[in-house]
């Protein structure tokens, strides 16, 4: 069995008294397993820096249970838990050297100076800073205090390190890499990782389990591969990746799928999610994502279209179209050489691949 | 440059000011040092060492020839720093927690506080020393209510004490500690707090180690603007602590005054700007240089 790294049940958190309190987080009900690359996901202003800071012990919960490693850690301060956090604007100490800022918290744990001195230079390794080891955070570069950020934190062999939004101050090159960085880091540390971003790409590719989160609820929760093909409702769908929003009507349902008529009189089969049973005739709501459908030649295929535009993305075309009921629908076509743009108010057919086609709830 | 050169203009007012207010007496006390006392005060032009000879000795009436030193000045010198250096630490710590108090109010009724700070400032000197002195006498406010309570038998003798002169300087100097205090914790980023506090630091630990780093121009600022005035202080050492526990200032002011001999209060006036600005310069040396030599 996985051991379980943090517990979180029946979690509250308002903000402020009376008419004036804020309720950040609502019923978050949560565990994250030892090792576990976890990410928190969702707009901002959603609770999820509330949510890292409960877990640091910055806030104590309004209600609810908080454990880690199977302790309960509600009343203990940031100072007793074996956490550590790296802030998003670093929060490097500016009056001491990267050792030191690196070395501070095995100092204050009170370890020897022979064992500080050989884990600084282990961790100034592996973020690749040894040769700055004497340098002022004000004398190196954003990336570079980002590292520097990281090795502090994971010095004193926390059991799990928090990280609010670490890459969204640097620019795209610099984020490509510390994200792999990163996923280095945790493999090699076994360290438990709360993330939080609200970068769905960066989300996608770097966890291991996803929590969306909106006005304080986690919508949804589960492997990134999971959340992008199942969305539960239509902010997942919205919020992770693209995705075409349809109207259609449901001309029958079988089991767990509906038949639905599409615009231009064809039909297609499209999932139901639990707990959904639309009557015939109803109006409801499917999505597909951008690249599940295919272009072809017009009057073959599920749908007739109308292009509108075409958006150049370098490795692949966003063609954007119209359908036969004038809804729009976005299609995501991979570029290969020689293959034009279609040009504007030129005709094409869709096909719809098998089983892209999802009813969603509202 | 033409534009320039017409900038500086707009600073000249102040400089004649400066130069016409502080170097120009700066340089006629400094002449002054040099010559000889005359004998209804003023001087003497005719050149003489006499002045700052006496500063640090003093010569035997009847044979001028026997020379001992001062004990009396060099008292007054010894107890002109030790008070201001204690004023300087009192208020050092008496101003962190206050303000700490109001860097971490809420920003708009931080303002309000600051506000409450100035008060003092408002009320000539001259007055707040007076009501010192009504509080602190021996038949004053604290020895009366001591007494109704029964606490003490007879009043505890608080004027003309030394004690009585640190309490008027803390009392009258604590806000220039506490608004450069204020300054430099504002400017402080909270999150190295917190920082701290996640890298398992405890309360004393975090003070040492992130914040007083943190506000240490802070402190440099507030003790020199407390330092300074402190040595020179007059009114305050006069008023609370009256002919026995005198101060650079009250020595200088009777040279010039009941002494009639103005070049050894001249030379007393150039001895303490070299004290000031040598102390200056060390203090600076020693805290503000810390962070380089740290670095070697
Ligand atoms: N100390 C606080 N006092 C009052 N409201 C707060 C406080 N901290 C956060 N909030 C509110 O809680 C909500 C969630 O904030 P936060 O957790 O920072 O969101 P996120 O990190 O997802 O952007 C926001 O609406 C924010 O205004
Ligand atoms: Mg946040």
């Amino acid at each position: 069995m996985v051991s379980q790294e943090i517990e979180i049940a029946g979690l509250n958190k308002s903000f402020g008294q009376g008419a004036a309190a804020f309720q950040a987080l609502r019923d978050i009900d949560l565990t994250i397993a030892s090792g576990e690359f976890f990410t928190l996901l969702g707009p901002s202003g959603c609770g999820k820096t509330t949510l890292l800071r409960i877990i640091a012990g910055f806030e104590q919960p309004s209600a609810g249970t908080l454990r880690i490693n199977g302790r309960d850690v509600t009343g203990l301060g940031p100072n007793k838990r074996p956490v550590n956090t790296v802030f998003q604007s670093y929060a490097l100490f500016p009056h001491m050297s990267l050792a030191d800022n690196i070395g501070f918290g095995l100092k204050m744990q009170g370890k020897p100076r022979a064992e500080i001195r050989a884990t600084v230079a282990e961790m100034l390794q592996l973020v690749r800073m040894e040769a700055m080891a004497d340098r002022r955070p004000s004398e190196i570069s954003g990336g570079q205090q980002q590292r520097v950020a990281l090795a502090r934190a994971l010095a004193p062999r926390p059991r799990v390190l928090l990280l609010d939004e670490p890459l969204s101050a640097l620019d795209l090159k610099l984020r490509k890499e510390m994200q792999s960085e990163l996923k280095r880091l945790q493999s090699e540390t076994g360290i438990t990782f709360v993330f939080v971003t609200h970068d769905q790409e960066e989300a996608l590719t770097m966890s291991d389990r996803i929590a969306v989160m909106s006005a304080g609820h986690i919508l949804q929760l589960g492997a990134p591969q999971e959340i992008y093909n199942t969305p539960v409702n239509r902010f997942v769908a919205d919020f992770i990746g693209d995705t075409n929003f349809l109207k259609l009507r449901v001309k029958a349902v079988e089991g767990g799928a509906a038949v639905l008529e599409l615009p231009g009189g064809k039909t297609a089969q499209a999932s139901l999610p639990e707990g959904m049973a639309p009557t015939t005739g109803a109006l409801v709501t499917a999505v597909i994502r951008p690249e599940q459908a295919e272009a072809a030649a017009p009057g073959t295929g599920d749908l007739q279209a109308t292009v509108e535009s075409a958006t150049f993305f370098g490795t692949d075309t966003h063609l954007h179209l119209t359908l036969a009921d004038a809804q729009g629908f976005v299609l995501r076509r991979q570029n290969r050489p020689g293959q034009p743009a279609p040009a504007p108010q030129s005709r094409l057919g869709l096909a719809l691949a098998p089983g892209a086609l999802r009813v969603l709830k509202d | 440059m033409r534009g320039h050169g017409w900038k500086w203009l707009l600073c000249t007012p102040a400089l004649i000011v400066l130069l016409l207010a502080a170097s120009g007496p700066l340089l006629i006390v400094a002449v002054y040092s040099f010559l000889s006392p005359g004998n209804m005060g003023g001087v003497v032009w005719e050149f003489s060492t006499e002045g700052w000879f006496r500063v640090f000795f003093r010569r035997d009436i009847f044979e001028p020839d026997l020379v001992e030193w001062n004990a009396a000045h060099l008292q007054v010198f010894w107890r002109s720093i030790w008070l201001s250096l204690q004023t300087t630490f009192i208020c050092a710590v008496l101003g962190f927690p206050t303000a700490w108090f109001i860097a971490t109010r809420p920003p708009h009724t931080r303002t309000i506080w600051l506000f409450l700070i100035t008060i003092p400032f408002w009320t000539n000197l001259l007055i707040r020393t007076f009501a010192i002195q009504e509080m602190i006498r021996n038949n004053g406010t604290i020895n009366t209510v001591l007494m109704q309570l029964g606490l003490i038998d007879s009043p505890i003798q608080m004027m003309f004490t030394e004690f009585a002169v640190l309490l008027g300087m803390a009392y009258v100097f604590l806000p220039l500690m506490v608004l450069p205090l204020y300054a430099a914790m504002e400017k402080m980023d909270f999150r190295l707090v917190e920082a701290g506090y996640d890298l398992y630091a405890s309360r004393l630990n975090v003070l040492w180690h992130v914040i007083l780093p943190q506000v240490k121009p802070g402190f440099i600022a507030g003790s020199i603007l407390v330092f300074i005035p402190a040595i020179g202080a007059y009114v305050t050492p006069r008023l609370l602590g009256g002919g026995r526990t005198m101060m650079l200032g009250n020595l200088i002011a009777l040279q010039f005054g009941q002494g009639r001999n103005w070049p050894l209060g001249a030379a007393l006036a150039m001895l303490m700007l070299v004290v000031v600005v040598g102390a200056l310069i060390l203090y600076l040396r020693v805290v503000g240089g810390n962070d380089e030599a740290r670095r070697g």
